[in-house]
């Protein structure tokens, strides 16, 4: 893992991509915090961080796009899984060594709160717990990124991907909004995605059989609970929706609160897609 | 030691890969041999652990590639038909890189490490060029000199020589063979000649199926058991074929020239080459002398056009007429090569093209 790791973060800093996504990510957050915090006089430097979300849209995919699309595309991967290295290995390695360069501008910007410190007061608990939210928050975004690129060998794909996905999560909070319209549409909605998941579980059995078994045994379940008890349809859709916000945990930590549930969401947001990486990586070889 | 036994691989309705077992013993060269898109390629995947097998078991050095896949990767260097190569490196950080990932921990061992698997593949001189700007050539060693690293008992090449020069080749057919001295070795080609002087045993596989395995010497020896014998005996055609023809266990014999009252042709023997008495006999007694007689050798190339050309059903039924016009054409080669009568030169030219329309 450590070489490959090595290897990886080399690679970063070998080619331009390291440096532009750490000059793009710095000089969002020196802009804002230049205008909130040093020309308005805010202490308050999570709003800096608050308001410089939306460019991890743009620069992170372009930080995990290569990772294993690139290597696909060479045929390098072949090297990685011949050697005597484990999956999770190969996918660890190469998600720290993307973290290492997201870290460099999260590093810079600790040195900010530190500076307004020295003219006022200003909360360095808060500005460090809303740091390491944030970090955590751009560490999710690159481990979709990652599994994004172990689905394709193009890497432009691969960020356009993910910049969708990520703009579907940043944009969940106003789309839900849209859906808080009544207990039908939560039912015709869940009925969409078991039929896509049965259909999915059908072509991966090969079972025409197991497919519609499992569309007809949720269906009757989902028709049940829509006679039955309505309004839990409508929390399970909104509660499905909220876990898809992928960037609106953060928000406790710019309110000034230290809320242990979004670092375990961020974490199980992470675990989740290296978890998926990692068995992407593992079916290609059956394929 | 690899093991192979009852492999198949299918990529979705497509068998790459049909039953086939074999095993590798240690310490010899062994050569895989098939036309392209014959499953060489994914055989090599899946013994080295790139592809899974959907049936069957790879063992290697004890460990199964499944089970204990680690143990089993670290007993082999693989080289690729495309040489993995991180283009952005240079020649030694990719080495370095490599042998710490075939776990060699220590950096004054890793050093030693590259230097010696460097200077076998002959990149000394190449150290801090960019993979990059290398040529192919270069980069096929620096795969070579990857595949070395670790000191893995068994080394998978795919391919070694393919777009290399002729002078290039040579050095990496003379590096294969000095690795056979302490590795074993399994090396796919589609290049017989390289098959033939390189390995010690091949594997020839076709349609995804294991055609034929031995020495190159057996396999030629195999069908030659089943051999041809080409003639010339003077006398009328009819006298020459009906005294040909009572020889028992020669069959399909063809007239494969008249020049005058001299009549060459060839004939299929079913026992070896002892035939060659009882067919001179027989034609003396007939009162047509022979004026030459020999029986084919066939080489490598004869043994695996007869056993790769079955490939689809549709070919079968013009294979059984092409086989004797392949060996009259590869009589014409052995003819020339060691001065026989040139009326045998003739008919070689004529079947020629009739076997390139079969193919």
């Amino acid at each position: 893992m450590l070489a490959i790791f090595k290897r990886e973060t080399r690679s970063y800093f070998t080619s331009m991509i390291g440096y532009v996504v750490i000059a793009v990510i710095l000089a969002f957050i020196g802009l804002y915090y230049s205008a909130n915090c040093l020309i308005y006089g805010t202490s308050d430097f999570s709003i800096v961080l608050y308001s410089t979300t939306l460019v991890m849209l743009f620069v992170l995919p372009a930080l995990s796009m290569r990772s294993f699309a690139d290597e696909r595309r060479n045929k390098t991967d072949q090297l990685l899984l011949t050697s005597p290295v484990t999956i999770p290995q190969i996918v660890w390695g190469k998600y720290l060594a993307q973290l290492v360069v997201f870290a460099v501008p999260m590093v810079v910007a600790c040195i900010m709160p530190l500076i307004l410190k020295a003219f006022g007061t200003v909360s360095l608990t808060s500005a460090y717990a809303t740091l390491f939210a944030y970090f955590l928050l751009g560490a999710s975004c690159i481990a979709v990124g990652t599994f994004i690129s172990v689905l394709t060998e193009n890497q432009i794909i691969a960020y356009l991907a993910t910049f969708g996905v990520l703009l579907v999560a940043y944009l969940m909070e106003s789309v839900q909004s849209l859906f808080t319209s009544g207990n039908t549409l939560a039912f015709i909605v869940f009925c969409i995605v078991l039929a896509v998941a049965a259909v999915l579980i059908g072509l991966v059995c090969k079972s025409v059989t197991i497919g519609s078994g499992i569309f007809c045994g949720g269906a009757v379940v989902l028709i049940l609970l829509f006679q039955l008890r309505p309004a839990w349809l409508l929390t399970a859709f909104n509660r499905a929706l909220d876990a898809l916000a992928l960037f609106n945990p953060f928000e406790t930590f710019v309110g000034g609160m230290f809320s242990l549930s979004t670092i375990v969401y961020y974490v199980s947001v992470i675990g989740l897609f290296l978890f998926l990486t990692g068995q992407a990586l593992e079916r290609r070889r059956w394929n | 030691m690899i093991q192979v036994s009852h492999l198949t691989k299918r990529y979705g309705s497509h068998v790459a890969v049909d039953d086939i077992s074999f095993t590798v013993d240690d310490g010899c060269i062994y050569g895989l041999l098939g036309p392209n898109g014959a499953g060489k390629s994914t055989t090599m995947n899946v013994i080295t652990g790139y592809l899974s097998p959907t049936s069957g078991t790879v063992t290697i050095n004890g460990h199964d590639i499944q089970e204990e896949p680690q143990a089993a990767k670290a007993c082999i260097g693989y080289l690729p038909e495309l040489p993995p190569l991180y283009t952005d490196m240079t020649v030694r950080e990719y080495l370095n890189f490599v042998a710490e990932l075939k776990g060699v921990k220590k950096k004054a061992d890793r050093e030693a490490d590259v230097a010696k698997a460097s200077a076998r593949a002959g990149l000394q001189e190449m150290q801090t060029r960019l993979i990059r700007n290398l040529s192919k050539g270069y980069r096929q060693r620096v795969g070579v000199a990857a595949a070395l690293l670790g000191n893995p008992d068994i080394i998978i090449l795919d391919e070694p020589t393919v777009g290399l020069d002729p002078a290039q080749m040579i050095e990496i057919r003379a590096l294969i063979h000095d690795l056979g001295k302490t590795h074993t070795v399994i090396l796919s080609s589609h290049i017989l000649s390289e098959v033939q002087t390189v390995c010690d045993r091949v594997l020839i596989i076709s349609g995804g199926k294991l055609a034929a395995q031995g020495t190159p010497e057996e396999l030629a020896a195999r069908l030659a058991a089943k051999g041809v014998i080409s003639a010339t005996a003077q006398g009328s055609r009819e006298n020459v074929l009906k005294a040909a023809g009572s020889v028992p266990g020669l069959t399909d014999i063809r007239v494969t020239a008249e020049k005058g009252d001299e009549v060459s042709f060839t004939a299929s023997s079913t026992e070896g080459n002892n035939l060659r008495a009882a067919l001179s006999a027989a034609l003396a007694a007939a009162g047509c002398p022979v004026l030459s007689l020999s029986s084919q050798n066939l080489s490598l190339e004869d043994v695996f056009l007869q056993l790769t050309e079955n490939d689809s059903p549709a070919q079968e039924e013009a294979q059984q007429e092409q086989v004797p016009e392949q060996t009259t054409e590869s009589a014409a080669k052995d003819a020339s090569e060691t001065d026989l009568p040139s009326q045998q030169e003739t008919p070689a030219e004529e079947s020629a093209p009739d076997e390139k329309e079969g193919n």
